[in-house]
């Protein structure tokens, strides 16, 4: 086993010589031997807390039960995934883990269990619990150096309501996060708490750290003239009847330039629609085309609401620019925990740019998955790429932390 | 079934034709996005629990939040430059101030150097006033005519002058080269003042004014000769003030030690003239007379003194009334040691000096020549040497040693000198004459048990060492 003989030396200095994170991943089908390889990965005397995210296509109770046997002692946290980030870039059918360092990062996660009864007063309740298990262990202020990462079942329908109160109760604390995936079947997502996957659930996870760190939400979307104008919407079901008094397939299809038979997700990454609120435009990603002609979207829609067509641009530079500005700001990034929309993968793929994107991931650390649909800051939004980026421990590292907008 | 409020045309007659179906198709097509919107903006800012309201809302939030971070960074980054330019204030100001400590120091530096200049060129000046006042003393112990006997005195009288602005001039000089040091110990308060009471009672007599003196048995601590110069001071300003009344000379016993007074009649110095009073060359006006020589350094000579001492000096006074100076005393702990010093003034016998064989060991010809006329005008026999060498030839004992500390480069030191001739005739009086003011020096004459005088030497206190030294022979 890797680096987890109890009888290591502690270097006089941490902020050195160790590795604050370290990351794993399992291409093994068998869960238990999945477990293990991450197992290898990861343990060490100073392993103080899990986060994974795994295919649908594994076993999950098996998978839940293995990551509990072999990881009894510190808190695991995950969810499903649509695509996993590793650290050679885009995997799929696979498991992805990081294991963070007891003495750089203070990590409290929890289950909100019931989404529909998530209020207010149970946000605060919540947010107070996992700050004050945070306080408890770390050595800096936990209201001034932590971030919240959500993880939300991506087929419940609720991210809008439960994260509108969970960032009330976070105030001042940075958060962002993902809907968990199935590898685009649509049929079931889960997230994973204390040895069990549970669906129509959500797990919030306090993270604490001395390191400079940055919250951040990107996408390459750009508005075109066309607006669509939803006309005719089941709001619960995020469906779309009518757009512009007309079928919304139709009309879709009539933007795009194609017959609605012909519609496929490649078609969704590619011509997005987005509201416009202030001077920004939050894509609302379709999920899928009905044969009634109505569309059901990723994220909430209403009657009334007025779509902008978008176009693309270049996604890869986009990504690149916006992790250099932060490489600036915070240094070479130690991790970046991404949570990349599934769109974007079928986009990147459908231009034959797969490879250059994990190129791109790999470089510049990034772990994570591929959503359906992210979190930033309380808003529940589509085709971006949103997540943290945590730099390398400072002299100063104390009074270092950075958090952004 | 319209929200819309305008009248719907196609509602009243059924199209005929394809077009008119097309434009009545449109119509109802735009009414329903009109319908929607309606009903989208008339719900916005609801506070219902729906989803996309609650996703609008956290938008607006985040804007919100993200404005005012950016708000905030603009601030900050306001507040650095401005922490800038003042850390840029700060370091120019501490450059000025280190432009300043040094100029100071090179003016703390220049006036040292201008010191020591003053005080070697006072040395040499003393040197030959020195012999100047032997000469003119031994002169007057010769017979003369009465009328050349007054140019005798006036003579005199005038080098004392000289001699005694040069002294407080080189006083001053030593006091701000900190050459100076306090020799504090423990004495009798009526030590010093009952010899001063008499020296200034003549004084104060001849200029007409009676001088009170209240005695005191307290011990105090301080440096006697640096005090005797403060109260004499006093003494000297108030006599030189008053016209007529009296000047009194007393003691009164504080809490925090023994105030010396010195009061008069005198004019009185009005309130705006206190402070000035104790600068250098700073004279109250309203002089009693104006034959008075002296510079107006008397004050702050005091001024100097008193602050080495930490005495403090008060001064109270009532225009038209007179004048009360005072200087507090702290008193001592300890018994007051024995003084050597003699404390009267009158001019003893020549006696016990006749006959005496004294050796006068000097580098300056002028002094040698001024002592041998001086204390051959006492009956002294005198030998006069440059330096020890010459004497060395010598069997018979002196009856005392004059030696000034002094010697010629390249010879040993007055002390030096001394102890050797010391060794060799165990109990040989020895007086050692020096202009220098170091109090370690007059320790180390001390504790060889030698007499120690200042120069310039003046004439009645070279014969009481004298005296005193072979009385204890």
């Amino acid at each position: 086993m890797l680096d987890a003989s109890p009888n290591d030396i502690a270097p006089l200095s941490p902020y050195r010589e160790v590795k604050p994170v370290r990351t794993a991943w399992s291409l093994h089908r068998d869960p238990q031997l999945a477990v293990r390889e991450l197992a290898d990965g990861l343990q060490h005397a100073h392993l103080g807390a899990v986060l994974f995210f795994c295919s649908t296509e594994y076993p999950l109770d098996a998978l839940g039960h293995a990551l509990d046997e072999t990881f009894p002692h510190v808190p695991v946290s995950g969810c499903t995934t649509a695509g996993e980030i590793t650290p050679t870039g885009y995997g799929r059918g696979c498991v992805v883990a990081i294991g963070f360092d007891r003495r750089f990062f203070t990590v409290a996660p929890t289950l909100i269990a019931d989404l529909e009864s998530f209020d207010l007063l149970r946000a605060q309740c919540l947010v107070d619990k996992l700050l004050g298990e945070c306080r408890r262990q770390s050595t800096v202020s936990a209201s001034d150096h932590s971030f919240a990462l959500t993880l939300l079942d991506g087929l419940s329908s609720s991210e809008e309501q439960v994260l509108a109160t969970l960032d009330a109760a976070l105030g001042n604390i940075p958060s962002f996060g993902g809907s968990a995936g199935d590898d685009n079947r649509l049929a079931h997502t889960y997230v994973y708490h204390r040895g069990h996957f549970h669906s129509q659930a959500a797990v919030v996870v306090m993270i604490t750290t001395p390191l400079p760190f940055e919250v951040f939400s990107t996408h390459h979307l750009r508005p075109c003239a066309e607006k669509l104008v939803v006309t005719a919407a089941d709001r619960h079901q995020r469906t779309v009847h009518e757009l512009n008094a007309a079928p919304a397939a139709g009309e879709y299809a009539r933007l795009v330039g194609r017959e609605v038979a012909r519609l496929s997700e490649a078609d969704f990454a590619q011509y997005p629609l987005a509201v416009r609120i202030g001077e920004r435009f939050y894509a609302r990603s379709i999920q899928r085309i009905h044969a009634d002609g109505s569309l059901t979207f990723y994220c909430a829609v209403e009657n009334g609401i007025v779509l902008t067509a978008m176009r693309p641009t270049p996604i890869l530079a986009d990504l690149e620019q916006v992790l250099t500005e932060l490489e600036s700001r915070l240094g070479p990034p130690t991790l970046i925990i991404g949570c990349d929309c599934f769109l974007r993968r079928l986009a990147i793929e459908a231009l034959g740019e797969a490879q250059s994107a994990s190129e791109l991931l790999r470089r510049w650390r990034a772990i994570g998955f591929n959503t359906y649909g992210e979190q930033h800051h309380g808003m529940h939004i589509n085709q971006t790429f949103t997540g943290v980026a945590i730099g390398h421990p400072r002299p100063d590292a104390a009074d270092g932390a950075n958090h952004g907008a | 079934m319209s929200l819309l409020a305008i009248p719907d045309p196609t509602q009243q007659m059924a199209p005929t034709t394809a077009r008119e179906q097309a434009l009545v198709d449109e119509n109802r097509r735009l009414r329903k996005v009109c319908a929607a919107l309606i009903e989208r903006v008339e719900s916005s800012g609801a506070a219902e629990g729906a989803p996309y309201a609650a996703f609008e809302h956290a938008v607006l939030l985040a804007e919100q939040v993200r404005e005012r971070t950016e708000t905030l960074h603009h601030t900050l980054d306001e507040l650095g430059q401005v922490n800038a330019q003042l850390r840029e204030e700060i370091h120019n100001r501490a450059s000025a101030e280190q432009r300043l400590i040094e100029a100071k120091q090179e003016a703390e530096a220049a006036n040292l150097s201008k010191t020591r200049f003053l005080a070697a060129v006072s040395h040499d000046l003393l040197q030959p006033l020195n012999a100047a006042r032997l000469f003119a003393s031994a002169l007057g112990e010769h017979r003369v005519p009465e009328d050349a006997r007054h140019l005798v005195e006036h003579l005199g009288r005038s080098l004392k002058d000289v001699e005694t602005l040069l002294g407080t001039l080189v006083d001053i000089s030593r006091l701000d080269a900190g050459v100076l040091k306090a020799d504090v110990a423990p004495f009798e308060a009526a030590d010093l003042l009952d010899m001063l009471a008499h020296e200034y009672q003549q004084i104060a007599a001849s200029q007409g004014l009676a001088l009170h003196y209240v005695r005191s048995d307290a011990v105090i601590d301080s440096d006697l000769q640096l005090l005797a110069r403060v109260v004499r001071n006093f003494l000297t300003n108030a006599i030189r003030y008053t016209a007529r009344g009296h000047v009194l000379l007393g003691c009164r016993r504080r809490a925090g030690g023994l105030e010396i007074c010195v009061g008069d009649t005198g004019p009185g110095i009005p309130e705006d003239q206190r402070k000035a009073i104790f600068l250098e060359f700073r004279r109250a006006e309203n002089r009693r007379d104006d034959q008075d020589r002296g510079l107006g350094l008397g004050l702050a000579i005091v001024d100097r003194i008193t602050s080495m001492l930490d005495h403090p000096v008060g001064l109270a006074s009532r225009p038209g009334r007179g004048s009360l100076f005072s200087v507090l005393v702290p008193y001592a702990h300890r018994p007051a040691g024995k003084r050597v010093q003699a404390v009267t003034e009158a001019m003893p016998d020549d006696e016990p000096l006749s006959g005496r064989t004294i050796w006068v060991i000097d580098d300056d010809l002028a002094i040698r020549e001024g002592m041998q006329a001086l204390l051959g005008s006492w009956g002294c026999r005198v030998m006069a040497a440059r330096g020890p060498g010459v004497l060395e030839g010598e069997t018979a004992s002196p009856d005392a040693l004059i030696v000034d500390y002094h010697l010629d480069d390249g010879d040993p030191d007055g002390l030096e000198t001394a102890s050797r001739l010391h060794e060799r005739w165990p109990g040989l009086p020895v007086l050692v004459i020096t202009a220098n003011h170091d109090a370690a020096l007059k320790h180390r004459a001390r504790m060889r048990g030698f007499g120690w005088l200042l120069k310039p030497v003046k004439p009645l206190r070279l014969k009481m060492q004298l005296l005193s030294l072979l009385e204890r022979t």
